[in-house]
């Protein structure tokens, strides 16, 4: 795992930005590229969500519980309350967050494979629960409408929705980045590394742990209610196991910890799963982002965003003469 | 409702045998704990893989599925032992949430390969002693049922006499408890890493082929809520304990089967998983305690 | 190198906008655009598959007549399908959909079968006011939805309330009084039924419709068993005891196909539960028949639709010829699905023909008024209509009996009610033991 948190150069910041914001006029009046695009949107928030937590060494298999929690909590106030879904997006993540917090308080001393199987099994847990005991609020398998995000009677409403997400994106990037490069990206750090060490320096796993759930519970629970509201409907689907999959394809193939990772992989992932559709491979195209993760785990660890420092690395060997030396992670730093 | 004893008992044995695939794959999962000290959350899918191999040679050969077992065992065991030499080898060492990762993408390749090779569709298989059943009073004991539960103890007999009595069980015990020390002593830890992953993988094959002739339809994704039923199990008997996995198996069978008697069908997951919340919250380590880090 | 990254990031938004081009298709500019909503990945896709290609199988008859006359045009146009690839998915259905809409400019929507999968796409389509002609989704919110505008949409599939309605119906007045015949009860004897349905609104839906049948029409049924069961099980046994314990004349699962054949064989084979089972018309499908095998002799299917079942009757020569076209062309089994959409198409040329425009509103008020007489399905009164106030078609569903037979192996149906279409009479097996027994 990439130890310290990537430092982007801002030009490149800026050139993302301005893509990100021509997106609309490149999709050329195609609303389903620009759907296409702002779901993408929502996931790099969910994926982004994942990867906090992951920084702290947490591995959640089930994320789409507060994904699903934080849709159907907006969802249900909007559409029982009248509501503006703008409130009740924030709602979502804060109800996300309190059973992100619960969950937690269950994991936060125990190691990893313990939370990687409680998170699996959670979202399993809540999915039954909704469609069972819950059916009664939630509508069970037949789902509850939402209203929609932007209302179709604004004037270019699909613009103004994805214009909205990406905003909520920059919110969510400025924060994490803020929180990774100070005092919680460094405690996330020793903790992932050393835990016992992470504890003599005078750092609480346990409090920077549970902070990490909150966070990202609560980021993952906007994210979802973001999308719903686009969709206009919300069913139980939503806590599917592949929900949960997705955010950790998208971070670790763009690269795990990094602010960048989760944004490259999401778009990178994105294309290649819409190309693959267009050349009509149906099992295949999950055998093949499988294989991706797969082989980007035990080849290139760091994700898509380490390429041009391996490649940089690589430049700096062959200038040197030692180009049949391999490059160690160490190097890449 | 006047509930008869018979009726009891047949609840009873239905969660016996329903207990005893439990059984078989949270063995699996804790064999591979205890010695590579990782959760494989692709095991699901070696259950599946197992009834697709079952079912294949049944179609090829016609020959009693029971037999089948001596054909699907070694099968997954090679298959197994593959696995861990091309995937989780080249990631040991590094952060454990590595090979939870990639476990997960071993479950894309595997549903999603199976889908191809074997279609999406649901299949079945049919055992060649279906009809016969026993019948006490009104308590019916068909043979299969009876069959599945007798291989399963041979399975878990068979397995203890391997850790207990021979050479190699004696290595893969020694690395699950102190690897260093095992490294030491001159055994082959990473032989150890694919051998009991072989034998995971082949617990797993074989727990797919019951489930295969005992009737259950299967198809390429149905292997992930037994997996997860198996990971509940295991960390209520304790992760990297095979006693906890047998008694946890047995309890998590006859609990479900119960629950859908008295609360109906669709509690039977809750159930389950209500459980595996009240354990974590008073005793996280299980009931047999953590082995291992 | 930053640069570097720069070059990825701008090489792949190149890529995305290739696509943007590439899909574009370039269609030409007269005739029917119809756009067909399948399942053409994922789980569904064998169904889909089969609504794709009834589809094709229709628009092709149609256009190889000439296609459809025009008035405002003047002459004859064709009939061209445009493919939505739903991904079994709500997502991908809302993607495939909004292409469909926005570019491809599609007239007409068809096809649609999870009514989840519906659900999440018919806000597009009521947003752009497209006629939907839905030949899938057993629920009735899919044209009775209070939040979003659904005069748009036409329900051409019966809702899970017609299907258990008409099933309780015939266990009523043909079961009940076999059975008390049989067994030299009293004529009057209420008939003991177990109910084993799908935790969803499906299988509640179904149980509902079953409840409101016998209360409103005085049926003398007795519900002595209300089994629910989580979507996907695979392992019945223990429900199957405790209704056994109940002692049922009759079985009624409300299932999918994947779910009620490990019912049913579990039922048969290892809990002794010798009883009739019925089953509601979705698992009408070859695989359903091979997957039961000796184990689904003599139980009921509610069916519209069979591959294997010609109803007599007014379309008995219509259902044997589509069967035939089917066949020959696609060398596989029509299902009941496609049989629908195949419907669909005609009934979208119909229209056509009706409003002699393709201006939306004119197709609208053409499809809300149309009578289509009844083709491959057999239809209340023999026509196609959507004039009830949920646009709904109205069916003449039928009840299938399956029967084994040993020296070829196989398990086929025969239609055993209503009178106008039965083949045969209805039939108690031997091994058949009232309450369960």
């Amino acid at each position: 795992m990439p130890v310290a948190f990537d430092r982007v150069r801002p030009t490149v910041v800026w050139i993302a930005l301005a893509v990100a914001l021509l997106v609309p006029a490149l999709a050329s009046g195609s609303l389903y590229l620009l759907t296409t695009a702002s779901i993408a949107l929502v996931f790099m928030i969910y994926s982004e969500a994942w990867n906090f937590l992951a920084a702290s060494g947490q591995g959640s298999l089930g994320h789409a519980a507060f994904f699903g929690l934080g849709a159907y909590a907006s969802a249900l106030t909007a559409s029982r309350f009248g509501l503006p879904p703008a409130l009740t997006i924030l709602f979502g993540g804060l109800f996300a967050a309190g059973i992100g917090l619960l969950i937690g308080l269950t994991c936060v001393r125990l190691k990893e494979w313990f939370l990687a199987m409680v998170t699996f099994g959670f979202a399993i847990i809540i999915q039954t629960l909704m469609v069972s005991q819950f059916a009664g609020i939630s509508g069970g398998w037949d789902g509850t409408a939402a209203p929609a995000l932007v209302p179709s009677s604004v004037p270019f409403a699909p613009y103004v929705q994805y214009y909205l997400v990406l905003a909520v994106l920059i919110v969510v990037l400025l924060v994490f980045r803020r929180l990774l490069r100070g005092r919680v990206g460094l405690a996330f750090a020793a903790i992932r590394e050393n835990e016992v060490e992470a504890r003599a320096s005078g750092i609480d796993p346990v409090r920077y742990r549970l902070f990490a759930f909150g966070l990202s519970a609560c980021v993952a629970g906007i994210a979802g209610a973001l999308e719903i509201h686009q969709f206009g409907y919300v069913t139980p689907e939503v806590f599917g196991t592949d929900i949960s999959f997705w955010p950790i394809i998208y971070s670790i193939s763009g690269g795990l910890g990094t602010l960048a990772g989760p944004l490259v992989g999401t778009v990178a992932v994105t294309v290649l799963w819409e190309g693959l559709r267009g050349v009509g491979l149906t099992y295949a195209r999950f055998v093949i982002v499988g294989l991706l993760l797969i082989l980007t785990v035990i080849f290139l660890p760091s994700g898509l965003v380490s390429l041009p420092r391996r490649f940089q690395a690589w430049r700096r060997q062959v200038e040197k003469g030692e180009a049949d030396v391999p490059v160690s992670d160490a190097e890449i730093g | 409702m006047a509930i008869d004893v018979s009726t009891l008992l047949q609840i009873l044995f239905w969660g016996l045998y329903a207990g005893c695939i439990y059984i078989l794959l949270a063995t699996g999962v804790n064999l591979i704990f205890g010695v590579m000290k990782t959760v494989n959350f692709a095991h699901g899918e070696l259950l599946m893989i197992g009834a697709y191999v079952t079912w294949t040679l049944f179609s090829l050969t016609g020959l009693n599925p029971y037999l089948l077992l001596v054909a699907t065992v070694p099968v997954l065991l090679l298959f197994g032992i593959a696995v861990q030499r091309l995937a989780f080898r080249p990631v040991l060492g590094s952060h454990k949430l590595n090979e939870i990762f990639l476990s997960i993408g071993l479950i894309y390749l595997f549903q999603n390969g199976a889908a191809m090779i074997w279609g999406g569709d649901y299949q079945s298989l049919r055992s060649p002693f279906e009809s016969i059943a026993f019948d006490i009073g009104s308590f019916r004991l068909p043979l299969d049922y009876v069959i599945i539960i007798a291989v399963t103890v041979a399975i878990l007999v068979g397995l203890q006499l391997l850790l207990r009595r021979t050479r190699l069980g004696l290595a893969l015990r020694a690395t699950s408890q102190n690897r260093k020390a095992a490294m030491l002593s001159g055994i082959n830890v990473e032989r150890m890493d694919m051998l009991a992953f072989g034998l995971g993988a082949a617990l797993a094959g074989a727990a797919g082929t019951l489930w295969a002739v005992s009737g259950q339809v299967f198809d390429p994704y149905m292997g992930s809520v037994p997996a997860v039923k198996a990971f509940a199990i295991v960390i209520l008997g304790g992760l990297g304990s095979i006693p906890g996995a047998i008694i946890g198996g047995l309890f998590y069978g006859v609990a479900e089967s119960a629950a859908t008697f008295t609360l109906g069908g669709a509690w039977k997951d809750a159930i389950s998983f209500v459980v595996l919340i009240v354990v974590l919250v008073i005793r996280p380590t299980g009931l047999f305690g953590e082995r291992g880090e | 190198m930053r640069t570097a990254l720069i070059a990825i990031v701008i090489g792949l938004l190149l890529v995305m906008a290739c696509f943007a081009g590439c899909t574009q298709q370039s269609v030409p500019a007269a005739g029917l655009k119809l756009g067909v909503v399948a399942s053409m990945t994922g789980p569904a896709s064998t169904t889909g598959k089969d609504v794709w290609q009834s589809a094709q199988l229709a628009a092709d008859e149609i256009n190889a007549r000439g296609g459809v006359f025009v008035k405002s045009l003047g002459k004859n146009v064709t009939i061209q399908l445009v493919q939505g690839d739903d991904e079994s998915t709500r997502e991908g259905g809302i993607k495939a959909v909004t292409k469909m809409i926005t570019d491809d400019k599609v007239d007409v929507l068809t096809g649609g079968f999870s009514s989840a999968v519906v659900t999440a796409h018919e806000s597009i389509v009521a947003d752009h006011g497209v006629p939907y002609i839905i030949t899938g989704a057993s629920s009735s919110t899919v044209t009775r939805r209070t939040d979003i505008n659904t005069s748009t949409m036409f329900h051409h599939a019966p809702i899970t309330d017609a299907s258990a309605s008409q099933t309780t119906i015939f266990v009523d007045e043909v079961m009940r009084p076999a059975i008390n015949a049989k067994f030299g009860r009293p004529a009057d004897q209420p008939l003991h039924l177990a109910v084993i349905y799908q935790d969803s609104p499906f299988g509640k839906g179904a149980l509902d419709a079953i409840k409101a049948t016998i209360a409103a029409k005085g049926l003398k049924i007795q519900l002595v068993a209300e089994e629910p069961y989580k979507m996907g099980e695979t392992d019945y046994r223990t429900t199957l005891t405790s209704v056994k314990a109940k002692g049922p004349d009759v079985v009624y699962p409300i299932a999918f196909l994947n779910e009620e054949v490990p019912m049913l064989t579990q039922a048969r084979r290892d809990v002794g539960l010798n009883t009739i089972f019925l089953a509601v018309e979705c698992v009408d499908d070859p695989d359903y028949y091979k997957g039961l095998g000796q184990y689904g002799d003599y139980s009921i299917i509610e069916s519209r639709f069979s591959a294997y079942a010609v109803p007599k009757g007014s379309i008995n020569a219509n259902v044997g010829e589509y069967q035939k076209d089917y066949i020959a062309r696609f060398n596989a089994s029509p299902g009941m699905m496609g049989a629908a959409t195949y419907e669909g198409v005609y009934i979208a040329a119909a229209a056509l023909e009706k409003a002699g425009t393709t201006d939306q509103a004119a197709l609208l008020s053409a499809i809300g008024s149309i009578q289509v007489p009844e083709m491959v399905e057999s239809m209340r009164n023999g026509t196609i209509s959507f004039g009830n106030q949920y646009h709904e078609s109205q069916f003449n569903l039928f009840m299938e009996q399956l029967r084994w037979d040993a020296a070829t192996q196989t398990l086929r149906p025969k239609i055993v009610w209503p009178a106008e279409l039965k083949e045969t009479e209805f039939q108690i097996p031997d091994w058949y033991r009232p309450g369960g027994v």
